[in-house]
């Protein structure tokens, strides 16, 4: 679902955010990129999505190489990966509804086919009576779920979660983990970045790794038990 | 059909929430616009009454009378003949000595002092209408070649001509001031939208993010610039017929010069200066757009921190 091929990226000024990384991640796969602050997690998430050209290497996207895709089918990428970011990026002036509508709206999906869509990913995020209420009127537990309704609306084959609990206490984590989970479930490709140690230990996953841009270690955690298209 | 409707509706929104920048720009555009509008409409007037002093005779040729100074009978209507086959000439009316009469008793009406002539020495005399006013040099040239049965010529194409010129003066001049005034409109509305852009990047950015290509991104700003020029177009024109409607019932009376203006005119231009509103809209929104959408092509500006 997700390769990279020694991807390097380096930024103006010299600094190495990755360095000659390869990664080959299977379609409903649950990978953690975890490191220390720094060690090139945000930035392979940025790869991913096109955000960032790389320096060097190539990167395939559900069968695509995206380091040649040009400027303007960018935008078609990013309809098939859903991202969740630590700060959410929800619109401030567009209630719960709409927020999750809108990923729906840029596909260009008529409003008869939106509404039942949106109240379904609603429904699995727990946010169904609150549909009516703006982001400000939330907790950031809630903010975060209906970020993941919106990476998750349009059921996109992959989504990218850049530290989706940095903001979040331990109980609203496992509550974002437990979604996260339910979306893997479908058949649903997941990385994630993270230094949250207690989340991957407790999510038994596979891990990969990184330091100062390099990956240090790329292992299935025991115990684990792969459980796609379920 | 349903995208459309979600664009305009965007549109809408935004214009709500900034009502300010908004109220800035429809004001830049109506003040520019006036202006370029209410120099039309002035040039307008002055074409108007240019056209209505065409409309009257152009050259006047006092004649000799007829059996007299060497003038044989007959001449009067040979002259008038020969007058008529001649390119430059519209129309040609004859006035005999009676009708000179008539007018002169007309245009002195009232001064008892001057109505008491010998009717007899009043000149006959054909008026003449030019096909185009800028004959008239020609023109009077042959008529004062045609002694002895012209006895002088009178032309009042030289009052006319200086009206022209001050008339291609002003369209010089309000053409170049609708250019300047409406590129000023244009840069206006680049910058509001500039601004309505940069007060809602993270917008921008999460419509990015969410995969909504830059036609789509821009589409409710092309929109949000589009109104703004018709509303300060539809403004400027409103104003200006507001004014020049009023001058002209106020000047009703004023004889030597007409200020009234047709509907149709306003019409006409009206619905070209909301046009131009809409383009310089759309020009000015594309202008706004276009560095900050090159620029950020990524939605990374915002992205957390953290390598």
């Amino acid at each position: 679902m997700i390769r990279l091929e020694n991807v390097t990226k380096v930024y103006e000024g010299g600094t190495v955010a990755a360095n000659n990384v390869s990664l080959d991640i299977q379609k409903g796969e649950f990978v953690f990129l975890v490191g220390e602050s720094g060690s090139g997690k945000s930035t392979l998430i940025r790869l991913m999505l096109r955000d960032e050209p790389v320096t060097r290497g190539t990167i395939w996207v559900a069968g695509k190489d995206i380091t040649t895709l040009p400027k303007w089918k960018i935008p078609y990428l990013r309809r098939s990966v859903g991202t969740v970011f630590q700060d959410y990026k929800l619109l401030p002036n567009k209630t719960v509804t709409e927020n999750v509508a809108f990923a729906l709206e840029v596909l260009g999906r008529p409003a008869s086919a939106i509404k039942p869509q949106v109240e379904q990913v609603l429904d699995l995020v727990g946010l169904a009576d609150k549909g009516e209420r703006y982001p400000r009127q939330l907790s950031g537990g809630e903010q975060q779920r209906v970020s993941v309704a919106r990476s998750f609306v349009n059921r996109p084959p992959i989504v990218l979660c850049d530290e989706p609990t940095g903001n979040l206490d331990p109980k609203t984590s496992v509550g974002i983990m437990k979604l996260l989970d339910r979306i893997n479930r479908t058949g649903t490709t997941i990385v994630m970045a993270t230094h949250d140690h207690a989340i991957v230990d407790a999510m038994k996953r596979r891990v990969v790794a990184l330091e100062d841009g390099s990956v240090t270690r790329d292992e299935q955690a025991a115990g684990y038990e792969r459980r796609p298209e379920e | 059909m349903s995208r459309f409707f979600f664009l305009v509706r965007e549109a809408l929104t935004n214009l709500k929430r900034n009502l300010l920048v908004v109220a800035g720009a429809v004001l830049a555009v109506f003040i520019s616009l006036s202006l370029a509008f209410g120099a039309l409409v002035v040039n307008e007037v002055l074409r108007v009454n240019t056209l209505a002093w065409q409309d009257g005779v152009h050259v006047i040729a006092f004649l000799n009378d007829e059996n007299s100074a060497g003038v044989p009978p007959g001449a009067h209507q040979t002259l008038i003949d020969e007058v008529e086959t001649w390119d430059e000439v519209e129309t040609v009316a004859y006035f005999d000595k009676n009708d000179a009469w008539i007018e002169y008793q007309r245009i002195f009406e009232g001064q008892d002092d001057l109505l008491d002539i010998d009717p007899t020495i009043l000149p006959a005399s054909i008026r003449i209408e030019l096909i185009e006013i800028e004959f008239h040099n020609s023109v009077q040239f042959r008529l004062e070649q045609q002694t002895p049965v012209v006895r002088e010529v009178n032309t009042a194409a030289e009052e006319i001509e200086q009206l022209q010129n001050l008339s291609s003066v002003l369209n010089v001049l309000g053409l170049g001031m609708a250019v300047v005034l409406g590129m000023s409109a244009v840069v206006l509305i680049a910058n509001t939208i500039r601004l309505a852009i940069y007060a809602r990047r993270d917008e921008v950015a999460v419509m990015k993010l969410v995969g909504a290509s830059n036609w789509f991104i821009r589409v409710p700003f092309l929109l949000e610039g589009m109104i703004e020029g018709v509303l300060g177009a539809a403004l400027a024109v409103f104003t200006v017929w507001l004014g020049s409607s009023r001058l002209a019932e106020a000047t009703q009376s004023f004889e030597l010069f007409r200020l009234d203006v047709t509907n149709q005119f306003f019409f006409r231009w009206g619905l070209l200066f909301l046009l131009f509103g809409a383009l310089a809209g759309v020009i000015g929104s594309l202008l706004g757009l276009s560095r900050y959408l090159r620029d950020a092509e990524g939605v990374g500006a915002d992205i957390p921190a953290g390598v």
